[in-house]
């Protein structure tokens, strides 16, 4: 040190200590702050996934009084409440008459699909009148059309459902009997259809559900003014309620004693699901009402004590409580995002309901458990929660943990046993200084980035592979008996000629011979595969087993992540096996046993701890491996335990989706609670290693190790 | 297991060493497959222009064979609509290489081979034969000027270039060595100095390589000082015993948390978190655009900053406990403060082993994809991230990153075989970026630990 000797003046002292403290503080605080901020993204992570489980809630609010006699005969209400259209068509807000729609006979029925499809009115006359909407949505009350759907009787029921170009209406009149319009573009036809019913909904494609006592029907209506009865089936008691769900590809029955179940269209549509679904029951009391709401499959049931619940379609009950009034409501409407609804009784009140469930498509189940989505027949993991329209998404996490595990075990299977080999011979086998050579080349690999290992194995192995496979097969075969084979030529070749070759370089040597072999096998392969697998093993195993290849696959992710954790593996073997303490491996070759002995009995039982922690950190790296696993595998979110077919990783997927995903919304934090699983993942094993490694270098230490 | 006393021996022996070889060579030849291909795109390979039984003519680089066929890059993709072409070998009546035949790289279209017929000049002239190229040559060399080429494929199809539109222009087959070596020169400056055109599939990588750097040197500038001073306190400051242990374990399991959840951190806590406040402080009336609340440079600094974090400390860690106690309790004794002592006898001899792990945060940041590509890295971005205008370097701005142009080239671009050469080319220049970082780390430590080892002995 340069600094000249003098003894700093008495005054200095306080600055100097004061400075010494402040320096202290300083770095206490950014380290303290370091090590906060690193737990911060745990805590993150677990306070946005948190809300994902939280319990669904419908709050009854306070609503405005409605202080006009007129609302007791309110049929229809608008979406804000502040409106509302009374049994003979007056348009009346909490001031009064607004405006009147012109009608030849009383309101009897109404029906809504959405904000963009017309409010079809049924008359008491058998008429229906429609009120078209503008391009916002606003309704045209001016511009009124009337259509007949029955010829006497008043209309007792209607319900609506948007089709590809128009819209599909049916209503039921006061003796049960059923009719339709079909409207397309310009042209609207009518369906009679042969058949009573107490109810009716419409599902999607024209299908029509009825329930007359037990017996439900399934109905198909066409455009062209046809129709046929596609199923009949029984329920347990008379059906009480009917209601399609968003998508009209589930139909909710409720029925006299209470019960609720799902009815599932199949995924051709021609019939039901083979199992019908129960739902936890509200109570005894016939169900009065379905209010389907227009986002999540969700929906509300009324039962005629007044007992109210909220439903979702996959993840079941998920709010149960009493209704404002045990009256029905005369008029209901919903909001577009389905937060909430408003209900007119026959007192003439306005109930407000609004219902806080932005997560209720997930719970434990529909992660877990394998469910039957629309438009499949049987119950599955699957995982498409980037959807469109009024498809289901399908939030099934187990498709992407199967993918990661899947991954991450294919490439251990290749990492162990070259990394511990590489780790047992460069410790057992090798002089210090050819060590010392070896580890900045294995740290090199280690640098490589996950993208350069990906685009080459996507782009160049992969097809390589699909070209060669019976060749790659084979060298996983090749190799080993070709590496012992070398050996022994080695031996016969020293001791017949007395060369002196160093022994110690077995690794070094072997890369030419190898490298020879690799390609011998590679070009000697299409004859094998012509003699035995018909020219091609994989039309060959397709016929023998029925094994898909897809050119992205988990072999070649298995082989790519393996080369990406070998240098982690290999470090951390390779420290616990040369830390094994000498004395050790010395008494043992002391008392005649072999190095190959030695090896087995002594240093590897002493380093087995430390070999494990190896392995489990070298795991906790494959299972967030990002890169590799996006190039490699095609991201196809199967469940396949075929060694031939791709995967997506929950990484991946993260990497994938994410930027795509809204922020706040399921989709956004499943994947974020899929991004928790990582980390909880990689941090129970990572520390379990630690601890394992830590008691390992004490023990080491005790027996005199050079740790 | 039961082991057989003699001559087990070898057999385990070559056994674990055939896993070094095969590790080894498996690492050699993805360099040496990465490397080679990368640098052979800018090689001006002679043109063959080869006539097939059936009287089809074609005229391409020759890129490879397999099984009976072998591959030409015939370039012309506004021509033939591909650039690729399998022949069969036996289908090749005859070989050769046209002195006259052309190569142009354009900014659209891609590259172009064929023959010169005449040249338009700003005169209104057409210059034909041996003129048009002397004319074209002096255009190149910046002496005359040049509007238009007319070209025909070796079929004979035509095709007007505009001169503005070509980026380089080569007669191949009548290059000599000397030649070849400039030309190929030239075309690694292009690529290296150059953005990217014909949507990614051309053109150099400038912007990308500037990314890079940019949001590395930002990273550097956040994690070195919070990882050297979290190292000290560990090391220097905080009372030895379980919690740092336990402190020490954590900090070192987050080396091992996946590098996409750090992205995942980052895009909640920054991009939406901190920077949609940003946004409704300072930004309001850019609303509902989002200025600091999407993905940009400062984001990802500081997310990579966040994942490199551990690398620092540990490094720095181990610097400082092979500081001899010996030094510090001289220092002590002396009458130095302990903030003292830090700064002049421990931090200097600690110095190198901070800088290494500096280098390797900065070797891990510059080849880490994932995280970045939730935190703003972007497909093309070809203006860089550093102008005139004020601020100057512009924190909210999306930008290009090497390792992401790389996967965006190879698996998300419109013709992906026609990327492959510059795929290759763009992953030699990150895998030399990134093996010589690390080789000056490894070195760096290598002598650090020679002159601690010279210090404890003496």
């Amino acid at each position: 040190m340069t600094e000249p000797s003098t003894v700093p003046p008495r005054s200095n002292r306080r600055l100097r200590q004061r400075l010494d403290r402040l320096a202290t503080g300083v770095i206490a605080a950014s380290g303290i702050g370091v090590v906060v901020a690193v737990l911060a993204i745990g805590v993150y992570l677990m306070l946005a996934v948190l809300p994902l489980f939280d319990d669904a809630e419908v709050h009854v609010d306070a609503a405005p009084s409605v202080a006009d006699e007129g609302a007791i005969h309110a049929v229809w209400l608008a979406n804000d409440g502040t409106r509302w259209l009374t049994r003979d068509g007056q348009l009346r807000d909490a001031e009064g008459e607004v405006a009147t729609l012109a009608t030849s006979a009383a309101i009897t029925a109404v029906a809504e699909a959405g904000d963009m499809q017309p409010l079809v009115l049924g008359l008491s006359n058998g008429e229906v009148r429609l009120v078209p909407r503008d391009d916002r949505g606003r309704l045209r009350w001016a511009q009124a059309s009337t259509m007949r759907l029955f010829e006497a009787r008043g209309v007792a029921a209607l319900t609506l459902r948007r089709v590809a170009q128009g819209w599909v209406l049916a209503g039921r009149d006061s003796q049960g009997e059923v009719a339709a319009l079909w409207h397309t573009g310009e042209a609207t036809r009518r369906i009679a259809v042969p058949e009573t019913a107490e109810h009716i909904a419409l599902g999607h494609a024209g299908r029509l559900a009825m329930a007359q006592g037990t017996q439900l029907t399934l109905w198909e209506l066409s455009p062209d003014g046809g129709g046929k009865a596609l199923a009949r089936t029984d329920t347990q008691a008379p059906v009480t309620a009917l209601s399609f769900l968003q998508g009209g590809r589930t139909l909710i029955v409720g029925d006299a004693e209470g019960g609720l179940h799902r009815w599932r269209l199949s995924p051709d549509d021609t019939g039901w699901q083979a199992a019908e679904t129960s739902y936890t029951n509200l109570g005894d009391a016939a169900l009065r009402r379905l209010i389907a709401l227009p986002r999540q499959r969700l929906w509300l049931a009324l039962d005629d004590s007044g007992r109210l619940g909220l439903y979702q379609s996959l993840s079941g009950q998920r709010w149960q409580g009493q209704a404002p009034v045990t009256m029905p409501p005369t008029a209901v409407s919903i909001n577009a995002q389905g937060t909430q609804v408003m209900w007119l009784d026959e007192a003439g009140t306005l109930q407000r309901l609004a219902i806080e469930a932005p997560h209720a498509a997930v719970s434990p189940a529909t992660l877990w458990i394998p469910q039957v989505y629309e438009g499949h027949s049987d119950a599955e993991w699957r995982w498409a929660a980037a959807v469109t329209g009024d498809e289901e998404p399908q939030y099934s996490l187990v498709p992407l943990a199967w993918g990661t595990l899947k991954a991450a075990a294919w490439a251990m299977v290749f990492a162990v046993p070259l990394a511990l080999g590489a780790a047992v011979h460069s410790a057992c086998y090798m002089s210090r200084r050819q060590r010392a050579r070896l580890k900045p080349a294995i740290e090199l690999m280690e640098a490589l980035p996950g993208v350069v290992i990906g685009f080459v194995a996507g782009l160049f192995v992969a097809p390589f592979v699909e070209r060669h496979l019976a060749g790659t097969l084979a060298l996983f075969v090749c190799v080993p008996l070709g590496s012992v084979a070398c050996g022994w030529l080695w031996r016969i070749l020293s001791r017949r000629w007395g060369l002196h070759l160093p022994p110690v370089s077995a690794g070094i040597g072997l890369m030419v011979p190898l490298a020879l072999l690799c390609w011998a096998a590679l070009s000697l392969s299409p004859w094998l595969e012509a003699w035995w697998f018909g020219g091609d093993l994989r039309a060959w195993m397709h016929q023998q087993w029925g094994w898909d290849y897809a050119q992205r696959n988990a072999l070649i992710v298995g082989m790519a992540m393996g080369l990406a954790i070998i240098p982690t593996l290999y470090s951390l073997a390779e420290e616990a096996l040369s830390g094994v303490p000498r004395p050790l491996a010395e008494g043992s070759l002391a008392l005649g046993a072999t190095r190959a002995q030695t090896l087995w009995r002594v240093q590897l039982p002493a380093a087995a701890p430390g070999i494990l922690s190896a392995v489990m950190i070298g795991a906790g790296r494959a299972v967030g491996e990002t890169m590799i696993v996006l190039m490699v595998t095609g991201n196809t979110p199967l469940m396949s335990p075929s060694l031939f077919e791709g995967l997506r990783s929950l990484a991946a997927n993260l990497a994938i989706e994410l930027p795509e995903a809204a922020v706040g919304g399921t989709h956004y934090r499943l994947l974020l609670l899929g991004a928790l699983l990582l980390f909880v993942f990689t941090f129970v094993v990572n520390t379990l290693a630690e601890m394992v490694r830590w008691r390992l270098k004490r023990r080491y230490r005790r027996y005199g190790g050079d740790v | 297991m039961r082991i057989p006393r003699v001559g087990g021996d070898g057999v385990w022996r070559w056994l674990s060493g055939a896993c070094v070889a095969l590790s080894l060579l498996a690492v050699v030849a993805l360099l040496v497959l990465v490397v080679t291909r990368g640098l052979a795109h800018f090689w001006p390979a002679d043109i063959e222009q080869l006539t097939l039984d059936d009287g089809q003519r074609i005229a391409g680089i020759a890129r490879g064979s397999e099984a009976g066929e072998q591959r030409y890059f015939t370039a012309n993709r506004d021509l033939d609509g591909q650039v690729w072409r399998w022949v069969e070998t036996q289908a090749i009546e005859t070989r050769e290489t046209p002195p006259e035949l052309l190569y142009a790289e354009r900014r659209d279209w891609g590259p172009f081979i064929g023959r010169l017929t005449a040249v338009e000049t700003p005169a209104g002239e057409r210059l034909q034969g041996d003129e048009a190229e002397r004319r074209l040559r002096r255009a190149l060399a910046g002496d005359a000027e040049v509007t238009t080429l007319h070209v025909r494929n070796v079929e004979g199809r035509a095709l007007e270039v505009e001169f503005a539109q070509v980026a380089s222009l080569s007669w191949p087959n009548r290059m000599d060595i000397g030649d070849k070596l400039a030309a190929w020169g030239h075309g690694v400056w292009r690529f290296l100095s150059e953005a990217p055109s014909d949507g990614n599939t051309g053109g150099g990588v400038w912007p990308a390589i500037f990314g890079t750097l940019l949001m590395v040197i930002l990273m550097s500038l956040v994690v070195t000082p919070f990882g050297v001073l979290a190292a000290l306190y560990l090391n220097e400051v905080a009372r030895q015993g379980p919690l740092t242990r336990l402190v020490r374990i954590a900090v070192r399991n987050l080396a091992g948390v996946p590098s996409i959840v750090y992205g995942v951190f980052g895009l909640g806590v920054f991009v939406y978190g901190l920077g949609g406040h940003l946004d409704s402080w300072f930004f309001a009336e850019r609303l509902p655009s989002p200025t600091f609340g999407t993905g940009g440079l400062l984001w990802a600094s500081l997310t990579l900053a966040l994942l490199t974090l551990p690398v620092v400390i540990v490094a720095t860690e181990e610097g400082l406990a092979r500081v001899p106690v010996a030094l510090r309790e001289g220092s002590l004794a002396l009458g130095a403060t302990r903030f003292e002592t830090l700064r002049r006898v421990v931090v200097p001899m600690a110095l190198p082993s901070m800088l290494t792990g500096v280098i390797l945060a900065v070797a891990r940041a510059a080849g880490e994809v994932a995280p970045l590509m939730l935190v703003g890295v972007a497909k093309l971005v070809p203006e860089i991230p550093v102008d005139g205008e004020f601020p100057y370097v512009h924190l909210d701005s999306k930008f290009m990153h090497l390792g992401y142009h790389l996967f965006d080239l190879g698996f998300a671009s419109r013709d992906a075989e026609a990327a492959m050469p510059l795929v290759f080319a763009t992953a030699t220049l990150l895998v030399v970026v990134i093996v010589v970082l690390n080789l000056t780390a490894i070195i760096l430590r290598h002598h650090l630990r020679a002159r601690h080892r010279a210090l404890e002995h003496s």
